[in-house]
């Protein structure tokens, strides 16, 4: 089951909502796909991000894939403790492998994101469809 | 679990780092059953391998492995593989799985004289791979015979828990290991017996490519191709001075010298290079990339690849283009990793 209190991308992507601050990182789902996360490259802090636009990459020892924005906004910080330890996202992916933080610039944009419940029945169906 | 060679095969089980260092400290089982696995026998097996391989298989000794190449015409590299010396006039070939039904009607179509080609991989022969510095501990007590007493690059029949074995102390991994050939239907009991010892965990293609590349050891389709001979890549060392197809042409570039040769590098930082990325030295495009992996040893990115002879040596500073990111590396001595067991010797 995922946390209750994020929201989440079809991109398996969970975001934090603390008034115009997003948390990102990615779901636990997404850190068991990828196996063991070898390198998370970091957004510059005031980078421009657009809606579903790809914000950094993450590399693990079997894959590599993009990071996406939730929503439009400016990031506001990156994990940068993940250079020197990316396997937190695989131990914490919820927690202190949060990848970076964004201020939006709607926050009404991640009203389209899914709660816990429809993640998880996204979940069911994309690896009963698979 | 991905497609490779026509085989569905495991990319990891527990995680491609913790089988990694499992192997580098342990003892990880690896099912390479997809390999191709040629028998040649006969009065003339010997005379007419030593034609088509680099090694030369007249000059070796019974009990012997060699490493080399099967050449074309032009010295491009068919495939590598190993050769087994099992008795005066019977050899275990053992190819790539992507490779091994072009191997076998090249071989089979250059063969004449006194010598029959058995395919052991279409008679459903599998082979498994134990590797690590804890895999003679393992095995020995399995064998019918003094395993301890088999050396590096040395071959035997055998019996392994009451099973008729092919053994050779060889391997992908640069630790201390056997490799096991077996008729199929003992491979999975074989499998599950070794997977008893709790010193030993299975691994899969991940590691087997993250640990071959810390050896530096070529991988077909990787640093190896038709498109060019083991003199580009630096392993000239598998090529014996005796008469074989594709000699005569390796033999007239080895005098003019190569135009690129294969090297080994290490990346100040964890992200990964990729097959086919841009090597530059300076403002000059000097090659490309042919393996990239992160390395769970020496915890940063290392790769392989083809560079113009004057910034192959060890030390000359690289920039590696992704596409998406430029990635400082330096030539590094080979093997990348140099704490490895193979050459162990036991008692």
């Amino acid at each position: 089951m995922s946390p209750k209190d994020l929201r989440y991308t079809e991109q398996h992507e969970w975001v934090r909502v603390e008034g115009n601050a997003a948390t990102v990182g990615i779901t636990d789902h997404a850190q068991q796909a990828l196996g063991d996360i070898t390198f998370v490259e970091l957004p510059d802090t005031g980078q421009q991000v657009e809606a579903g636009g790809e914000v950094c990459a993450i590399e693990s020892a079997k894959a590599a894939s993009s990071i996406y924005a939730p929503a439009a906004g400016k990031v506001a910080e990156a994990n940068s403790a993940l250079e020197d330890d990316p396997s937190t996202v695989n131990t914490d992916p919820y927690g202190d492998g949060w990848v970076y933080k964004l201020e939006l610039s709607d926050p009404s944009q991640l009203e389209t994101l899914m709660d816990a419940e429809a993640y998880d029945a996204f979940l069911e169906k994309d690896q009963g469809g698979s | 679990m991905v497609e490779f060679g026509g085989y569905l095969l495991p990319v990891q089980y527990a995680g491609v780092l913790a089988e990694h260092r499992h192997c580098r400290t342990a003892a990880a089982l690896f099912d390479i059953s997809h390999m191709g696995q040629f028998l040649l026998r006969g009065a003339d097996a010997a005379e007419q391998l030593a034609k088509l391989l680099t090694q030369n298989a007249a000059a070796l000794d019974v009990g012997r492995d060699r490493y080399g190449f099967l050449l074309n015409a032009e010295a491009g590299v068919l495939d590598d593989c190993i050769l087994m010396r099992l008795d005066d006039e019977e050899f275990l070939l053992v190819v790539n799985a992507a490779t091994a039904a072009d191997d076998r009607e090249w071989v089979q179509s250059h063969l004449s004289g006194a010598v029959e080609l058995v395919n052991l991989s279409a008679e459903g022969w599998g082979k498994i791979d134990l590797q690590g510095p804890r895999a003679a501990d393992v095995l020995a007590p399995l064998a019918d015979f003094d395993l301890r007493a088999l050396q590096y690059f040395r071959c035997r029949r055998g019996r392994l828990d009451g099973r008729d074995c092919i053994i050779s102390r060889t391997g992908y991994t640069g630790e201390l290991g056997y490799e096991i050939m077996t008729a199929g239907e003992d491979v999975p009991a074989l499998w599950d017996r070794l997977l008893d010892d709790d010193d030993v965990a299975p691994a899969g293609l991940g590691a087997r490519d993250s640990l071959r590349l810390e050896m530096c050891l070529p991988l077909y389709g990787h640093e190896l191709s038709r498109d060019r001979t083991p003199l580009e890549a630096n392993l000239t060392a598998f090529v014996g001075d005796h008469e074989f197809i594709g000699g005569d042409v390796l033999r007239d570039r080895a005098r003019s010298g190569p135009d690129e040769t294969l090297v080994a590098f290490r990346c100040d930082g964890r992200r990964q290079p990729r097959p086919g990325n841009a090597i530059r030295h300076g403002d000059r495009q000097v090659g490309t990339v042919t393996s990239g992996a992160f390395s769970p040893m020496l915890e940063v990115a290392i790769g392989m690849g083809y560079v113009q002879p004057d910034a192959a040596d060890d030390g000359t500073e690289l920039m590696i283009d992704t596409g998406r990111a430029e990635l400082a590396a330096t030539v590094a001595p080979k093997p990348l990793y140099a704490q490895g067991t193979a050459r162990t010797k036991l008692e």
